[in-house]
């Protein structure tokens, strides 16, 4: 085993990442970076004519971000080799997001995760699991 | 079981080629936009956020999120919703680096569920590519829910 994988054993947790309100702002970069203007993210009043709510709705891959960014801050300098993520729930502009998991496999300079986003109130809006590849000093 | 049989059957779409010709590119600003918008500073490394692999991917493919929709005989105004996202990474994405995408359509089955009706579930994997050439640096599936209301 690596120096680097000898620091985590299986069952560990990992950090949490937190955001304290999802921001409606960051919505309207998102629909510029992915090119689709879907109103669902931009306009409240489209998203209650549609009864899914009340407040925007964040654009899935931005959950996706706050779970690598979760892994990257734990494991510095790591690689993310494969991550997969299913989608549970919506996430609301204001919503405080935290990502939290925990270490289920160490071998040699890899470690495997599973994760999930969950939302103050709500509870889990996405889960999903992970292959990082540890940065040897 | 018997529910599903008496359903008529999801469009015949699979192998569809989601290739396209658009050449990606991130750049140092909008790589600094995004990763301050999901609360990070940027790699002191210059790789992009990992996140770009789907959004390269969905801009770059052959086919608008309406267009992947339209081929499945389904009306992106009717909300296309996420049920899956997937990631190989056998490289990071670098900023400043062009890529491109190749891609296709693996499959779109349709079902019936409690919470949702009938559905049909579409699964695609999209590749991206240096755009001078060469093996993709990440291959992804993702899965879309497509609510059939006309079916329900």
């Amino acid at each position: 085993m690596s120096d680097a994988a000898g620091s985590y054993a299986i069952g560990d947790a990992i950090a949490p990442f937190t955001i304290e309100s999802v921001s409606a702002d960051a919505m309207k970069d998102w629909a510029v970076f992915l090119a689709d203007p879907n109103p669902i993210h931009l306009d409240v009043e489209v998203v209650k004519a549609k009864g899914l709510g009340d407040r925007v709705i964040n654009q899935g891959p931005i959950n996706v971000a706050y779970m690598m960014n979760m892994l990257m801050a734990a494991f510095p300098g790591c690689t993310i080799e494969k991550m997969d993520s299913r989608f549970l729930d919506n996430v609301y502009g204001g919503d405080k997001a935290v990502a939290s998991g925990r270490i289920t496999a160490v071998d040699g300079d890899r470690v495997e995760c599973e994760f999930t986003l969950d939302i103050e109130g709500r509870g889990t809006v996405n889960a999903g699991t992970a292959t990082i590849r540890l940065n040897n000093p | 079981m018997a529910e599903e049989a008496e359903l008529p059957p999801a469009p015949d779409v699979a192998g569809t080629s989601l290739d396209g010709t658009k050449i990606f590119t991130v750049s140092a600003d909008e790589n600094d936009r995004l990763c301050r918008s999901v609360g990070v500073t940027p790699a002191a490394d210059g790789s992009a956020h990992p996140i770009w692999y789907y959004v390269a991917t969905q801009v770059a493919m052959g086919k608008t999120v309406a267009g992947v929709c339209e081929t499945c005989e389904f009306d992106v105004e009717d909300g296309p919703m996420m049920g899956s996202s997937g990631v190989r990474f056998m490289a990071p994405i670098m900023v400043g680096q062009p890529y491109r995408v190749t891609g296709e359509i693996l499959s779109l089955v349709r079902k019936k569920s409690r919470k949702l009706g009938v559905m049909d579930v579409l699964t695609y994997r999209l590749r991206l590519h240096p755009a001078e050439g060469g093996d993709a640096i990440l291959e992804t599936d993702n899965v879309w829910v497509l609510p059939r209301k006309e079916l329900a």
